[in-house]
């Protein structure tokens, strides 16, 4: 690519990007030094820092100049359905993943294909979401989940299998989707599996070995902690709590903090009780394991609402003072603003809706939600729900931009389920929700003038900035923030790749891609040139969706699916 | 209700029938020897061969031998896996996953009409969009669910999609009717799972 913009300001910047004239031989290390304080021209993990703010201080790519983005390379993946992970880069090298838990490694600034790691799944294997969030990079090794529930180490020179792992038995209904996370030497995994009856854990593994170094379930055992809230017996065996995001990591404390899904199965009233720590942010000692605090967003979970996303790690201004704070838009359709105490403990602070939802009639000072009966299903009583099961958003990322003040959501209204509980025989490995795909009665406000949208709230403030809503489409987007004042997402069906003037929400720039994105984008730089990257390949709960809203509304059904790597820099 | 003691039914456990099955055919350790160098193929992982019997894996008679009558003319369906007839359940590989359910004749599509035994048809459980099990019935379309992402099936018309992400039909199994106990007729209509990747 000629003619790419390089502004003289960014020197000093990139001295640290020596090493970016990229070939694998020359792989840097990653070191606990670097994860902790990312360098600007690398993403080195799904949401760029430890903190989860899908941010990158980059700026040579700004307000002033995004409209000149040019596609410098892209790749087809060969793969199809749902990408959702992030080209996570290291010093000029690009690692990403496909649907069934391929790993690609290619030259960041070129598209060169260094190598590629396909899995072999086992026969007759198959998973409710075949898609992966993502590679973790610690060393000189390339970490992915499997999505047979097996962690595999990679040499980052070659692709070559340095270590595997079981952390489950996937016959039983366990899987993995997301991106492992780093933490001092440890490889931390969740597991996915909420809709077939498993029990939900966080394992750390070690970096060398694969050997496992602690493991927390999220369900407790009768006697721990936790355990009072299951009432009736056994249920906590199949009680879910998946734990199918990533974590975010307070370095200051040693803590990590993990979302955990809905409960199983689907309905409260056949596991009575408050169920921790299901639909919960847990907080996790990064050494042991041992859990250190805890917050659940709704109790007796019946909505199909996980909480699976770690909230992101943000310093907000209360009562006229600096509050360490954790930060989340919830699945429940509520922004909430807690307290990240030095010991671990989670402090409810206050919370808005940022979509409209009927299941709460209040929120208390706990922030324990007043639920509304009416709009809570239960075994052999339907109830209508608004939003519905795909929640104010799911999986997507927000992002947190530390210059506007600004927190970015990707999220969804004007759509509900109707969900009547069954009892259900546990066939392992099998669906096991207590209500069957066919009568998930999605349904939407079909004068609504909208459905997805993305939003901007002061996290100060809590007021909303700014949103763009989208009238044909709902929102699957992941969305990135930079320095430069920009933002950066896709997630519609039109397979368009946005960017937006991060402080008034005006959309400055568009391409039309292969597919549609509901992958995450990143942002890097080689040589002093930043680039943004993102793969577009539609699929899963989004195409899901689609299909059902082709009934709906007539949209089209038909998004064309398969993976592409997409890279952009700016055409002087 | 008929009697199911009198029906062939198996009060042990699919593992212990293995081992008892595997005590008293002799047989297969013969042909291994015979064949001397490739060991005997598990029999849990073979695909259904003729003359297989069903054991139910879900459903009211779940573990038991599978008849034309119980099942519901109308569906839903339910999941199975072949059975030799000395008792070896071939559960060993998930792609034998089998889905019965009873459509009767009437709007049957002549190819699936040939296949089917007394009104009952036979087709792969395992979806071909992601390999999930086809295990959900939809009342409305009177149409086999896979529990995943939906794609909806015709039993009565070669498990052709009516709605939903997988690319190609259900594999079907031909069937068959001894006195109303369901046996396997014939091999997969077509290779049975998702496209590889």
């Amino acid at each position: 690519m000629k003619n790419l913009y390089i502004s003289t300001g960014m020197a000093a910047l990139f001295v640290a990007a020596a090493l970016g004239s990229a070939c694998a031989g020359d792989y840097t290390p990653v070191t606990d030094a670097r994860l902790q304080n990312p360098e600007p021209q690398n993403w080195l993990m799904t949401r760029g820092n430890y903190q989860g703010w899908s941010y990158s201080a980059l700026d040579q790519i700004n307000v002033g100049n995004v409209k000149g983005l040019t596609p410098v390379w892209s790749m087809s993946t060969g793969v199809d359905s749902g990408h959702e992970s992030p080209p996570i880069v290291n010093n000029g090298i690009m690692f990403i993943t496909t649907p069934y838990s391929q790993v690609i490694a290619l030259e960041a600034a070129t598209g060169k294909l260094l190598w590629r790691y396909k899995r072999k799944l086992p026969e007759g294997f198959s998973a409710l979401h075949n898609t992966n969030r993502g590679v973790a990079l610690y060393g000189d090794k390339v970490y992915v989940a499997g999505l047979d529930a097996v962690v595999v180490a990679l040499d980052a020179k070659t692709g070559k299998v340095a270590w595997e792992s079981k952390v489950e038995n996937w016959k039983t209904g366990y899987y993995q989707t997301m991106a492992p996370l780093v933490v001092k030497g440890k490889i931390l995994t969740g597991i996915a599996g909420g809709e077939f009856g498993v029990r939900g854990f966080v394992v750390a593994l070690d970096a060398e070995t694969g050997k496992e170094v602690w493991k927390t379930y999220t369900v407790p055992a009768p006697g721990e902690t936790g355990s009072e809230t299951w009432l009736k017996a056994d249920t906590w065996k199949t009680g879910g709590a998946s734990t199918w995001m990533t974590g975010n990591y307070d370095v200051a404390t040693n803590t990590v903090y993990w979302g955990t899904g809905n409960a199983s199965p689907w309905f409260g009233d056949q596991r009575p009780g408050d169920n921790l720590f299901t639909s919960s942010t847990i907080a996790l000692d990064g050494d042991t394991g041992k859990m250190k605090g805890h917050f659940q967003y709704h109790q007796n979970e019946s909505w199909d609402w996980d909480e699976m996303n770690a909230p992101m790690l943000v310093d907000f201004q209360k009562d006229g003072k600096t509050t360490k704070g954790l930060l989340k838009p919830a699945r429940n359709g509520y922004l909430y603003w807690l307290g990240r105490n030095d010991d671990g403990s989670i402090k409810y602070i206050k919370s808005e809706g940022y979509v409209p939802q009927d299941a709460f009639k209040s929120i208390d000072a706990d922030g324990r939600p007043d639920v509304d009966l009416a709009h809570k299903p239960a075994t052999g009583k339907a109830a209508k729900f608004c939003p519905g099961l795909w929640g104010g958003k799911d999986w997507p990322y927000e992002a947190y931009n530390p210059k506007t003040g600004m927190v970015y959501i990707p999220s969804n209204e004007n759509h509900c389920n109707t969900l009547e509980g069954k009892v259900e025989k546990l066939v392992p490995g099998q669906w096991w929700t207590g209500v069957a795909v066919p009568d998930l009665n999605y349904s939407v406000d079909t004068k609504a003038g909208f459905y997805g949208e993305l939003q901007a709230y002061d996290v100060n403030t809590g007021k909303r900035a700014w949103r763009d809503l989208y009238s044909n489409s709902m929102m699957w987007g992941s969305v990135l923030t930079t320095a430069g004042g920009v933002l950066f997402t896709g997630g519609t069906n039109d397979r368009m790749f946005r960017a937006y003037d991060a402080t008034t929400g005006d959309e400055l720039w568009h391409f039309r891609t292969n597919s549609g994105i509901i992958a995450p984008p990143s942002t890097f730089a080689v040589d002093g040139v930043q680039y943004i990257a993102v793969q577009s390949g539609f699929g899963v709960d989004a195409a899901f969706q689609q299909s059902l809203m082709a009934d709906l509304v007539g949209w089209n059904a038909d998004v064309p699916q398969g993976g592409v790597v997409w890279v952009f820099a700016i055409n002087k | 209700m008929h009697d199911r003691r009198i029906r062939g039914a198996w009060p042990l456990g699919r593992r212990t029938l293995l081992r008892a099955a595997l005590a008293l055919a002799p047989w297969l350790v013969a042909r291994a020897s015979a064949a001397n160098s490739e060991p005997a193929p598990d029999p849990t992982e073979m695909r259904p061969q003729i003359g297989d019997h069903f054991v139910f894996l879900d459903g009211p008679y779940e573990g038991k031998l599978a008849h034309v009558e119980d099942l519901t003319l109308g569906g839903p369906q339910y999941q199975a896996y072949p059975a030799s007839p000395e008792g070896v359940v071939r559960d060993g590989s998930r792609l034998n996953l089998i889905i019965l359910a009873r459509v009767g004749v009437e709007g049957v599509g002549e190819e699936t009409r040939a296949r089917a035994a007394d009104g009952v048809v036979g087709y792969s459980g395992v979806c071909t969009h992601q390999g999930c099990p086809v295990n959900m019935w939809s009342e409305e379309k009177k149409a086999l669910v896979c529990s995943c992402h939906g794609s909806t099936y015709d039993p009565r018309n070669g498990a052709e999609l009516l709605f939903g992400p997988a690319p190609r039909p259900l594999p079907a199994l031909p069937l068959k009717s001894d006195k109303g106990l369901l046996l396997v007729a014939g091999a997969f209509t077509s290779r049975v799972g998702i496209e590889p990747h």
